[in-house]
This record gives structure tokens, C-alpha cells and sequence, in this order.
């Protein structure tokens, strides 16, 4: 038998692979052989399982409260609570989101009449209520909107001549720079936005009309192409993919037809899923959050060091 | 929990019943802990990945196959939940992975560890870390299914998602890594 491979020894060493009677044997003739295997034995052998952290009964009961608190979760509570409400298709859905994006929801899409329509919500105070909800959302939905158009519009300077020369170019990972500071904080909040428009697709009736949320996308389009080729220049590889990625599904939404099937919705889901972009735009979020520590008291501009052409 | 109840949770779930996801959440919250916090090492990123595996699995619950099994899902789902923060959380270890590297550096040469410094079991456990965050993402997911987990590597590529030679070779090169890395252990350890 010829020597033994360093892939083979370590499928031996776990109990898997071919020719493993041969191996046995050749392991006691050839000392090559047998001194690389105690290499890798001796290697796995340091690799003891790690000390987890304890986690008691009351575990899962933590873990269920903090997914209840969870704005991609709160509808499962909500859509029990209203689903005797027959023959209103997508409560589900609007069930689901959470807050802010609630309000707008209602604001955007006229629900409010669906509900009063139904004849199962009726109740003047509620309905007052309500309208003044839609008010309020609609106004802030449309500023949300407007300051994350303008805030591509910034053009600076100073800022440009940064981006053209590499040399000068600011490190997204320099916290000591503020410029950085601004850059990451602002790159988080257009994740955040971003966030917000890919839960509204996930969560989105089929056949539903989603226009708006074609515009915010398209917005967010043009500044998250500025905010990735400020990642490249900085070297921030991974916030540079989140934003790749990114891009790639905002693209889909903005060119998906306006009043979408169920099969077109199904397949923009399934391309968001698959590339876990939630998550990873979550977690690139908090990631930034994290390094941008910004000094006390100081408010964070939104800006790029690029403008759109 | 018999196997009838479980079933009967699970369909009662997969209607929307948020009392039977919450009796799934709690069955399965400390196996996905343990897998999350084996594959990442860190213990906070092990809470993100619990609350992320269950997020995806209610959102998922309608595809999931009813014959399936809900535990074996739902490891999948949180095996690679934990590879995509990994993977986010990548650039910021690349920075730190640097730094933590050169401060060893002036660690192993300020104070020549002895065979008895080295037997401490803290210190060996605070080299494998870092070994293991040397790892990429895949490999470090693959090695902990193979090392820890005592997957196959045929479960690895199936919960990984990945071709048998890809497993295969995602654990290979995590023991490499791991040989070289831990090389000055082993040899004081002789």
C-alpha cells in the first residue's frame, strides 16, 4: 500500500472513508504514515468541546419572550387575536408589521377602508383613531422618504476630491476619523431602511399593488450603488457584499410588475431567503452600530462621499 | 413529548397556532444555543443565531414537510444561520484576527511558555479559539459538525447545503489549518 493521505487519516481518524482495514494495517508498518496520523490525533485531540455557557428550563421561555418582542414576529399574536375577521385576505400579512411600518402600511394602501369595509370593524372611536394613525404615518412615512433621497444629494467637496484619490481615501474601519464615523453611522441607517422595505416585500399580499415599495427600493438603489463603491474603496469587503447582495434584490423589486402575481412574489421571496439577506443585512447593521461609536451629543448626518450622477 | 403529540404540535403550528410554536421554541431553544454557540464561539452571536433559526423557521413553517422531522430542520436552518454571521461579522474578525495575531506573537516571544504554563487548560482553550477563528466560516461550521457534532460528512453536506467533496474538503482544510495553528502546543505537549 502507498503512504497515506493527510484526507484520509483524518476520514480515518473519524470513523468514515474507504479502505479502512488497510489503513489499520498500514499504520503499524509504516512510520511516515503512523507519525502523521499522531500528528493529526494529537491535533484533534487538544480540540475538546468548548464550555458552554449554561442555559436552564426557563431557557426556551426567555428565547419565546424576545421573539414575541421581535418586529418580524409580533403578527403571529396579532393575526390570532383578529382571525375570526372573515373575509379580510392578507390580515396575516398586515397583521405583521410592526409599528412604524404598520402605521405606513395602513396610510399607503388604504387598509383602513378595507377594514371598515368589512363590516366587522365598525365603532366610530376605533375608526377615529385610525384615521388619525393614517395622518400621522403618511407624514412620516414621506419624510422618512424625502431625507433618504436627500441625503444622496449631498455633494461635498472636500468629499469627492477623497474619493477620487485612493491615497486620501478614508477607512471605513478608522473609527479615530469622524468622516468614518458619519459614513458607518449613515451606511447603518440605510441598511435599517432597507431592512424595512424587505420585510415589506416578504410580508406583502399577492396581487397586491407595490408600487411604493418599488420607489423606496429604487431610492435606495442609487445611494446603496454609492454606499458599496465607498465600501470597495475602503476595503470593507463584507459590507461591500452585504450591499452587492443587496443591490441585486432591490433591482428585482424595482423591475417587478407594480401589481404583483403570487408566483412573481413567491420567486422575489425566495431570492431574499435564499441569500439570508435579512439576517445579513441585520447583523451588518448592528456590526456597524457597533464600530461607529459616535461622541456623545454629536449628532450623525446622513451623507455619502459620492453623489449620484 | 410522544411522537403523536409532537406531530400534532407541529400541525397546530403550522396553522398558526402561536401556543404550539411557542411549544416548539422552548423544546428546541437550548439544542440550537448549544449548536449556535459551538459554531460561533461567542455567546451573544449564539443568542442572534436562536432568535434569527426561529424567526426563519415560523416564516418557513408552511414548506417545511410534515413527515420531516421538525428537530433535523430546524438544525439545518440554525447550522446555517450561524455560517451567515460568520460571514457578516467576517470584515470586523479580519480586523481583530490581525491584532489578536500580533499581540501572540508578543506573548509567545515576551514569555517563552513552559510544558507546565501550557498544560493550563485556559490557556489551551484560548489558543484552539483562536485557531478556530482563523477558520473561515464554512470551515468552521463543517469542522464543528464533524468534531463536535459527530455529523457524518454526508450530514454536513446535507445540512450545510453543500456537495459531499465540498464537505469533504471544508473539514480537510480546517484540520490543516488547525495542525499548523496549534502546532507549539503539540510539540510541548511531547
Amino acid at each position: 500500500m502507498t503512504h497515506c493521505t493527510d484526507e484520509e487519516l483524518t476520514l480515518y481518524y473519524y470513523g468514515e472513508g474507504r479502505r479502512r482495514a488497510a489503513i489499520a494495517r498500514h499504520l503499524d508498518t509504516c512510520a511516515p504514515c503512523a507519525a502523521l496520523y499522531r500528528e493529526i490525533t494529537d491535533t484533534l485531540g487538544l480540540m475538546a468541546a468548548p464550555d458552554e455557557p449554561v442555559r436552564d428550563d426557563q431557557y426556551g421561555f426567555e428565547v419565546w419572550r424576545r421573539l414575541q418582542k421581535d418586529h418580524r414576529f409580533e403578527g403571529f399574536d396579532r393575526f390570532e387575536r383578529f382571525e375570526g375577521f372573515e373575509g379580510f385576505e392578507g390580515f396575516e400579512r398586515f397583521s405583521r408589521f410592526g409599528g412604524f411600518e404598520w402605521l405606513r402600511r395602513v396610510a399607503a394602501f388604504g387598509t383602513f377602508e378595507r377594514f371598515a369595509g368589512s363590516g366587522r370593524f365598525a365603532g366610530l372611536a376605533t375608526a377615529a383613531g385610525l384615521a388619525a394613525l393614517v395622518v400621522v404615518a403618511f407624514l412620516a412615512g414621506h419624510a422618512w422618504r424625502t431625507s433618504d433621497v436627500a441625503s444622496t444629494n449631498v455633494t461635498n467637496a472636500s468629499n469627492q476630491s477623497n474619493t477620487s484619490n485612493p491615497a486620501n481615501h478614508s477607512n471605513l474601519a478608522n473609527h479615530s476619523n469622524p468622516e468614518n464615523r458619519i459614513l458607518l453611522a449613515s451606511v447603518a441607517d440605510h441598511l435599517d431602511r432597507s431592512e424595512r422595505v424587505l420585510t415589506d416585500i416578504m410580508n406583502a399580499p399577492a396581487k397586491s399593488n407595490i408600487s411604493m415599495e418599488q420607489q423606496w427600493a429604487e431610492d435606495l438603489l442609487q445611494t446603496s450603488r454609492l454606499y458599496r463603491q465607498d465600501a470597495v474603496d475602503a476595503n470593507e469587503t463584507s459590507v461591500a457584499a452585504v450591499l452587492d447582495d443587496l443591490e441585486r434584490n432591490l433591482i428585482e423589486i424595482v423591475h417587478s410588475p407594480s401589481t404583483i402575481s403570487a408566483a412573481d412574489l413567491e420567486q422575489l421571496r425566495r431570492r431574499i431567503d435564499a441569500a439570508a439577506l435579512l439576517f445579513k443585512v441585520r447583523v451588518m447593521s448592528d456590526e456597524l452600530r457597533r464600530r461607529e461609536e459616535p461622541p456623545a451629543g454629536r449628532a450623525l448626518p446622513q451623507t455619502s462621499t459620492r453623489t449620484i450622477s | 413529548m410522544d411522537a403523536s403529540e409532537a406531530t400534532a404540535v407541529l400541525a397546530r403550528a403550522r396553522e398558526g397556532d402561536s401556543d404550539a410554536f411557542r411549544v416548539l421554541v422552548e423544546q428546541h431553544s437550548r439544542s440550537v444555543f448549544r449548536l449556535a454557540y459551538r459554531m460561533t464561539g461567542n455567546e451573544q452571536d449564539a443568542e442572534d443565531v436562536v432568535q434569527e433559526s426561529f424567526l426563519r423557521a415560523y416564516r418557513q413553517l408552511g414548506r417545511f414537510e410534515s413527515r420531516a422531522n421538525f428537530g433535523t430542520w430546524l438544525y439545518r436552518i440554525a447550522a446555517n444561520c450561524s455560517v451567515d454571521l460568520m460571514r457578516a461579522k467576517q470584515a470586523r474578525h479580519d480586523m481583530t484576527r490581525a491584532e489578536s495575531l500580533d499581540e501572540t506573537g508578543e506573548h509567545l516571544s515576551a514569555d517563552t511558555p513552559t510544558p507546565e504554563r501550557l498544560a493550563v487548560s485556559d490557556e489551551i482553550q484560548r489558543r484552539v479559539a483562536h485557531a478556530l477563528d482563523a477558520l473561515s466560516p464554512l470551515e468552521r461550521a463543517a469542522f464543528t459538525l464533524r468534531h463536535y457534532e459527530g455529523r457524518s460528512i454526508d450530514e454536513i453536506s446535507r445540512t450545510l447545503d453543500l456537495g459531499v467533496s465540498a464537505a469533504k474538503h471544508s473539514v480537510f482544510r480546517a484540520v490543516k489549518k488547525l495542525r499548523v495553528a496549534l502546532e507549539p502546543l503539540r510539540s510541548h505537549q511531547l
